[in-house]
C-alpha cells in the first residue's frame, strides 16, 4: 500500500505543480458556476424582476392596477389565465413571483371602509425573498394610485358608502354619539368624492377618458378602460404621484390595500437557488478538468518513459494501476467537495442529504478515474490526449449538462444525454443536494457511475497498463 | 579491404557466434547474473533481435556495442522484463523471468531516455522512487546518491532546469536508488558535456569495484574500451561476437599498421608484430618518423559487419 499511496502522492504533486491544470480542474468550475448563477438570476438586483400575472377580477381597480404593473419599469410581467400556470412558471424560475388580482377585489373594494381592505396576493419564489420586499412595496405603491380613479367612479363609490352605512347600522356595541360621528364621516366622504370626480373631469381630459366608461358601467366596460389607461401610462404614472403621497396621509390606522405575500411552497425537485444548480455544473467541469488531466498526465508518463519505469518497481499491477486511479480519485473528490464548499459558505445552498451526497461525490469519482484509465489508453500520444481526448470530454461534459442544466434541455437532447456520464453524475449529485430525493430514487445513477468507472479501468487498466507479461519458455 | 571485411563478418558468424552459442547451451557458470537465452523479438516485419544468447557473470561489466538501432535497447528491454520475447527466455540471478516483481527488485534500469519528472526536483524523485523500491530510510539513500553523482547542491531544484548531463546523472542515480545487484544502463552518456561523461564512467567503474553486474549499451567504442569487461558486438539484432576488446581485437582487428617516413616519402605495412617491425625499419637508417596505427572497436566493427560502428 506504501507503493500505491508514493505514486498517487507524486501524481498529485506533479498535478498541483501545473499551474494549468491547477486552473482548469479547480478555479476555472468554479467560476463558471458563479458565472451562470448570476447569468440565471443569482443576484439580479439590477435587472427587472419578472411577474406573472393573473387578474381573476374584473373590477376597474384590477384592471388599471394591471395596466400600471405592466407599466411599471421595475416588472417585466407576462399575463396568465390562472394561478396553476402561474405558478408553474415561479417553480420553472421563468418568474420571480406571481401577482393574483383576485374576484374578491371588488367585495374589498365595495367594502372599503367596512372590511379588511382590497385583497391582492403575491406568491414568491423562496430563494427569491430579497425580492418580496420590493414586490410587496411596489403593489401596495401601484394600489394606491388607483384610488383617485376609484374616487371619481361616482357609482362606484355610492356602493361603497352604502355599504359602509349599512355596515354602520349593523354595528354593534357603538355609542349614539360615534355612530353620528361615524355617519358625518361617511357624509363627508361622500361629498368628498363627489367634489373630486367633478373637478378631475373639469381638469383633465385623461381622467374624463378614463371616468367615462365608470360613468356608464361598472361591469363589461373594463376591457376597454384597461386599453385606455395602458395606451396612456404616463398620464396614470402622474395621477399616481399625487395619490399616493396624499392616501397614506388621510389613511394613517387604516389600510384601504392588503397585499398578502406568500412564499411558494417547497416542492420536491425543485432547486432553492440558481446556484443549487450552477454549481452541480461546474462539478461536470471540475471532473471534466480532472478527467482531462490525468489521462493527458497518463499519456505522458508513457510517452516519455517514466511508466517504464514504474513498470520496473518491484510492485504488482494493480498497485501501479490503483496508484494512478487513487491520485485521480482524490483529485475528484477534492474538486466535488470545494465546488459544493463554495456553495454552501458562499452561496447559501444547503445540502439536503450530506451522506448520500458523499456517496454520490464517491460514485463519480470512481466513475472519472476509471473513464481517465480508459482515455489514456485510447490516446496514443500527448497530442491526441489533449486535443482529441479533451475535445471529447468537452462535448460529453455539454452534452451531460455542463452549459445549460438539464431541464432547460430541449427533449432530444435530454435523451442523447443519457450516453454522457457527466449527465450521471449531475443526476446523482442532485439528488442528496438539493432534489431530496428518496435513497432508492439515487440507485440507478450511482449504479450507473460505478459500472462505467470499473468497467472504463479494467478496459483502460488493458491497455495502459501493459502487463508484465512472462517470458516464453526457451524452445 | 572492404570485401574482406565482408569475408571476416561471414566467418565470424560461421564460426565465432556459432560456436559461442554451442559453447553457451553447454555450460551456465555458477556465478551467471543475467541469462538470455536465443531471446527473438520481431516489430511488424523487422526482427529487432534475432536469437540472441548472453550470460553476464556476478561483478562483470559487460558492454554491448552497436550502431543506433542495432537491437540494444530492445535487448535491455527484454532483460528487465518491460518487454516480453517473442521466444527465448530470459532469468535474473538464476531466481527466474523479470515478470516477477521479486526478481525485478533486483534490477536497476537507466534508460536512454530521462525518465523523470520534470516538475519534481531531484530529491523528490529520487524519494519517489525509493518508496517505490521499498526502501529503508529513503532520505538518507537519497542524500547518499545525490552526493554521488555531485547533485547535492541542486537537490531542491526541479529538474526541468538542469542540463542534459545532470539529468543524466540523476536517471542514473534513479537506477541505483535502491541498491541493486544488476545495473543496465542504456546509452548511460548520449548527449552529455565531457564532465559529465566523465563523472558517469567514473560512477560505472566505481560500482563495477563494488561488485555491481553492469551490463552496459553504447555505441561509443572508447567507452567500451575504457569501462567493459567484456564487450558483444550487436547488428541487426545479432550478437556477432563477444569477448575482452583484446580477444575481439586479435580475433578481428586484423594487424597493425606501422607507417615509416623515410626521405619525404611514407612507406605503411601491415603486420602482426609491431615492435619488431619498428626496430626492423629503424636499424635500415634514413628513418625520419614513424607512426603505429593499432586495430580498436571499430576496426572490429568493421571487420564483422562490414560497415562504420557510427553509419
Amino acid at each position: 500500500m506504501r507503493q500505491v499511496l508514493a505514486i498517487a502522492q507524486k501524481d498529485l504533486r506533479l498535478l498541483l505543480r501545473d499551474k494549468g491544470e491547477v486552473f482548469f480542474t479547480f478555479v476555472f468550475p468554479v467560476i463558471l458556476a458563479v458565472f451562470f448563477g448570476f447569468v440565471f438570476g443569482g443576484n439580479s438586483g439590477n435587472s427587472r424582476i419578472e411577474l406573472a400575472l393573473v387578474v381573476e377580477s374584473d373590477a376597474r381597480i384590477a384592471q388599471g392596477l394591471a395596466a400600471d404593473l405592466a407599466a411599471d419599469g421595475a416588472f417585466e410581467v407576462i399575463r396568465r389565465d390562472t394561478r396553476e400556470a402561474a405558478i408553474e412558471d415561479v417553480r420553472a424560475g421563468r418568474v420571480t413571483a406571481v401577482v393574483v388580482l383576485p374576484a374578491s377585489m371588488q367585495d374589498g373594494l365595495d367594502g372599503l371602509f367596512a372590511g379588511g381592505g382590497i385583497p391582492i396576493e403575491a406568491i414568491v419564489d423562496p430563494s427569491r425573498r430579497a425580492e418580496a420586499g420590493l414586490i410587496q412595496g411596489k403593489l401596495n405603491e401601484l394600489a394606491f394610485r388607483q384610488f383617485p380613479r376609484l374616487m371619481s367612479d361616482a357609482d362606484g363609490m355610492k356602493r361603497v358608502f352604502a355599504r359602509a352605512r349599512a355596515s354602520l347600522a349593523q354595528a354593534e356595541g357603538m355609542s349614539a354619539s360615534q355612530r353620528l360621528a361615524a355617519s358625518g364621516m361617511i357624509a363627508a366622504g361622500e361629498m368628498f368624492t363627489q367634489s373630486f370626480a367633478q373637478d378631475a373631469t373639469a381638469t383633465d381630459p385623461t381622467k374624463a377618458t378614463l371616468q367615462a366608461p365608470a360613468g356608464t358601467s361598472t361591469e363589461g366596460s373594463t376591457e376597454e378602460a384597461t386599453e385606455e389607461s395602458t395606451g396612456t401610462p404616463a398620464a396614470a404614472t402622474s395621477d399616481a404621484s399625487i395619490a399616493s403621497s396624499s392616501a397614506p396621509a388621510a389613511t394613517r390606522g387604516w389600510s384601504p390595500i392588503a397585499v398578502r405575500i406568500e412564499e411558494l411552497p417547497q416542492r420536491r425537485q425543485r432547486p432553492r437557488s440558481s446556484f443549487d444548480v450552477t454549481f452541480p455544473q461546474g462539478l461536470v467541469w471540475g471532473l471534466a478538468g480532472c478527467i482531462g488531466a490525468f489521462a493527458s498526465a497518463l499519456v505522458v508518463e508513457r510517452a516519455r518513459g517514466t511508466l517504464d519505469r514504474l513498470r520496473l518497481a518491484p510492485i504488482a499491477r494493480w498497485q501501479l494501476l490503483g496508484g494512478k486511479g487513487l491520485a485521480c480519485f482524490t483529485v475528484a473528490m477534492l474538486v466535488q467537495l470545494l465546488l459544493v464548499g463554495v456553495a454552501v459558505v458562499g452561496f447559501g445552498s444547503t445540502v439536503a442529504q450530506p451522506l448520500m451526497l458523499l456517496v454520490a461525490f464517491a460514485a463519480s469519482a470512481v466513475c472519472f478515474s476509471g473513464l481517465a484509465m480508459l482515455l489514456a489508453a485510447l490516446c496514443r500520444t500527448e497530442a491526441e490526449a489533449n486535443g482529441a481526448g479533451r475535445g471529447a470530454i468537452l462535448i460529453l461534459a455539454m452534452v451531460g449538462g455542463g452549459t445549460i442544466p438539464l431541464f432547460f434541455m430541449p427533449p432530444f437532447l435530454r435523451t442523447i444525454s443519457y450516453g454522457s456520464p457527466f449527465r450521471w453524475a449531475v443526476t446523482a449529485i442532485e439528488g442528496p443536494f438539493w432534489r431530496d430525493l428518496a435513497v432508492a430514487d439515487q440507485i440507478v445513477p450511482i449504479t450507473v457511475l460505478l459500472g462505467l468507472g470499473i468497467g472504463g479501468f479494467l478496459l483502460g487498466a488493458r491497455a495502459a497498463g501493459r502487463p508484465l507479461g512472462r517470458a516464453r519458455s526457451a524452445t | 579491404m572492404l570485401s574482406a571485411a565482408k569475408r571476416g563478418h561471414k566467418s565470424c558468424r560461421r564460426n565465432g557466434f556459432q560456436g559461442l552459442r554451442a559453447k553457451r547451451s553447454k555450460r551456465v557458470p555458477s556465478a551467471t547474473l543475467l541469462s538470455l537465452r536465443a531471446i527473438r523479438k520481431q516489430f511488424g516485419p523487422i526482427a529487432a533481435v534475432d536469437g540472441l544468447w548472453l550470460d553476464v557473470a556476478a561483478g562483470e561489466v559487460f558492454g554491448l556495442l552497436g550502431p543506433n538501432g542495432a537491437g540494444k535497447s530492445t535487448t535491455i528491454a527484454m532483460a528487465t522484463g518491460l518487454l516480453v520475447p517473442d521466444s527465448g527466455a530470459v532469468e535474473i540471478l538464476g531466481l527466474g523471468s523479470p515478470s516477477d516483481p521479486k526478481v525485478r527488485a533486483h534490477l536497476g534500469l537507466a534508460p536512454q531516455e530521462i525518465t523523470l519528472y520534470g516538475e519534481l526536483t531531484a530529491r523528490e524523485n529520487l524519494v519517489f522512487f525509493a518508496r517505490l523500491y521499498g526502501v529503508r530510510d529513503p532520505r538518507r539513500r537519497v542524500d547518499e546518491l545525490l552526493a554521488r553523482v555531485e547533485l547535492d547542491g541542486r537537490a531542491n531544484d526541479r529538474i526541468s532546469t538542469f542540463s542534459g548531463g545532470m539529468k543524466r546523472r540523476l536517471n542514473l542515480a534513479a537506477a541505483l536508488v535502491h541498491d541493486p545487484r544488476v545495473v543496465l544502463l542504456d546509452e548511460p552518456t548520449a548527449g552529455v558535456d565531457p564532465q559529465s561523461r566523465a563523472r558517469i564512467l567514473e560512477l560505472v567503474r566505481e560500482l563495477a569495484r563494488e561488485g555491481k553486474t553492469i551490463v552496459y549499451t553504447t555505441h561509443y567504442m572508447e567507452e567500451a574500451a575504457k569501462v567493459c569487461d567484456r564487450v558483444g558486438i550487436v547488428d541487426h539484432g545479432k550478437m556477432l561476437d563477444l569477448g575482452t576488446v583484446s580477444e575481439l581485437i586479435g580475433r578481428h582487428g586484423g594487424r597493425t599498421a606501422v607507417t615509416v617516413e623515410r626521405d619525404g616519402a611514407e612507406e605503411r605495412v601491415l603486420t602482426l608484430d609491431p615492435v619488431g617491425e619498428v626496430s626492423r625499419q629503424l636499424a635500415t637508417g634514413g628513418v625520419t618518423g614513424v607512426r603505429v596505427e593499432r586495430p580498436d572497436l571499430e576496426t572490429v566493427f568493421l571487420s564483422l559487419t562490414g560497415r562504420s560502428l557510427r553509419e
